[in-house]
């Protein structure tokens, strides 16, 4: 080895310590290789032992991985503190599907790549006809993440609406309709549906819309043929360019040609989520 | 800085020699060594020959290699620097760590970024305890700790099967 405390001191350098490598890679380091990981996987890597631990709770790892809004989300939207928090204990606040406007709606931020969804329940949508019993009515399931769903026993005019205003981070986001021919039964703990009421639908295509914040209308035409199946439809997608301002948007499922009726249908909620997840679900 | 620049306006390249802590020594240009803060700064208080007890000759000259590769770094070689880097982080686990903690030493940031991106993809999706052989760690958790740690993170931790092996 050539070099010893002696040649250090010779050349004015005392700012180094000898660190035994491999077992004992510098907690910096580590910091910066959980940085690049899913926040899963750094909550795994904290198990490792107390070192990881620590490294795993730097705020510089974690304000990477919160979306830009939780501010908004936490303090705003649910009136939650924020002040005094770690980033990681706000990213794992976030990554709990929260209640809002009356639990109507819910928002969360995906635990793998930290994008933010929404949900927003059939009673947080405008749909006509929906006081009176022998067209609409509200049905407890725990098929549905409101745990209700809006159910059409029958109709001429169906028309569902609904418009959300939201500090949505810049992306691209996706929206669907999540719907189901038949209704939810439980024969004992089994699942089971129940499919007296369903006609109409392969008559005429039901119509999908959404109004993008620069006031584009996206419309989808779709005939519901999947009997006893959640399904997500896919409506459209829409661009947010500017984080600092709430984005709005509308959307619509209609059938409202009135020579026929249809029945049997489940209205749950609408999902908004980026793209890139978007992909996992099944669309129209 | 000064002394940089106005070597640079007199066309001299400046040499600089790095030392290994084997004893090996590597004649450098300057205008090479100087993308490792730790050896900027050096160089600022004057030195021009500067040992690095802390890097072994074998490690020096992987580091050696990268800065060259970096120093020719310009708009239209953006690609060959890509391979380069790829190439680069190949190897075990073992001279990844050897590598990253000479570049945490020397401050080579972008080095550090390469490396650590890399170790980072190679334990994605390993298992706690694979993670614990590759590292050489030891747990040094409670029983205690170790069920409060994994209280905390609940949160992330639904179903999911990890990678046990080692490589």
């Amino acid at each position: 080895m050539g070099a010893n405390a002696s040649s250090i001191s010779d050349d004015g350098l005392n700012y180094v310590s000898l660190k035994p490598k491999l077992d004992d890679i510098p907690e910096a380091c580590v910091a910066l290789v959980l940085s690049y990981l899913d926040p899963i996987e750094i909550c795994k890597l904290a198990r490792i032992n107390r070192a990881f631990r620590a490294a795993s709770s730097a705020d510089f790892i974690w304000e990477t991985k919160l979306s830009s809004n939780y501010k908004y989300i936490l303090q705003e939207l649910l009136g939650l503190k924020v002040a005094g928090l770690d980033k990681k204990d706000l990213f794992a606040k976030l990554s709990r599907p929260r209640p809002f406007d009356g639990g109507t709606k819910e928002v969360w931020i995906d635990k793998n790549n930290g994008g933010v969804c929404l949900a927003i329940s059939s009673k947080g949508m405008a749909i006509t006809g929906i006081d009176d019993r022998r067209y609409w009515n509200h049905i407890p399931t725990d098929e549905s993440r409101f745990q209700t769903v809006a159910y059409l026993q029958q109709i001429w005019w169906l028309e569902v609406d609904g418009d959300l205003e939201f500090q949505f981070p810049e992306g691209t986001y996706s929206l669907f309709f999540r719907l189901q021919l038949g209704k939810p039964a439980k024969r004992l703990i089994r699942r089971a549906c129940n499919y007296e009421h369903v006609h109409g639908w392969d008559l005429k295509p039901v119509q999908f819309q959404l109004t993008t914040p620069d006031g584009c209308r996206v419309t989808s035409r779709c005939y519901l043929d999947n009997v006893g199946i959640w399904v997500q439809h896919h409506v459209g997608d829409f661009v947010v360019r500017d984080d600092t301002v709430p984005t709005k948007i509308k959307f619509s499922l209609t059938q409202i040609d009135c020579t026929h009726t249809k029945g049997g249908l489940c209205v749950d909620s609408v999902l908004i989520c980026p793209i890139s997840l978007a992909k996992q679900l099944s669309s129209c | 800085m000064a002394s940089s620049s106005s070597s640079s306006k007199t066309g001299l390249k400046k040499m600089l020699t790095l030392k290994s802590s084997d004893g090996d020594e590597f004649e450098l240009e300057e205008s090479i060594v100087i993308q490792c803060q730790t050896i900027k700064h050096m160089v600022e208080d004057g030195f021009s020959l500067i040992p690095l007890q802390n890097v072994d000759t074998k490690t020096l000259t992987k580091i050696i290699e990268y800065m060259k590769k970096h120093a020719e770094k310009t708009e239209s070689n953006k690609e060959e620097i890509k391979n380069f880097n790829k190439e680069f982080v190949k190897g075990s686990f073992d001279d990844q760590f050897e590598l990253v903690s000479a570049a945490n030493y020397l401050h080579i940031n972008g080095l550090m970024d390469l490396l650590c991106q890399s170790i980072a993809d190679r334990i994605n999706n390993k298992s706690v305890r694979a993670v614990r052989e590759i590292f050489n760690i030891s747990n040094d958790y409670t029983p205690d700790e170790e069920e409060k740690v994994r209280d905390e993170h609940k949160w992330a931790h639904e179903g999911g099967e990890f990678d046990e092996s080692l490589d």
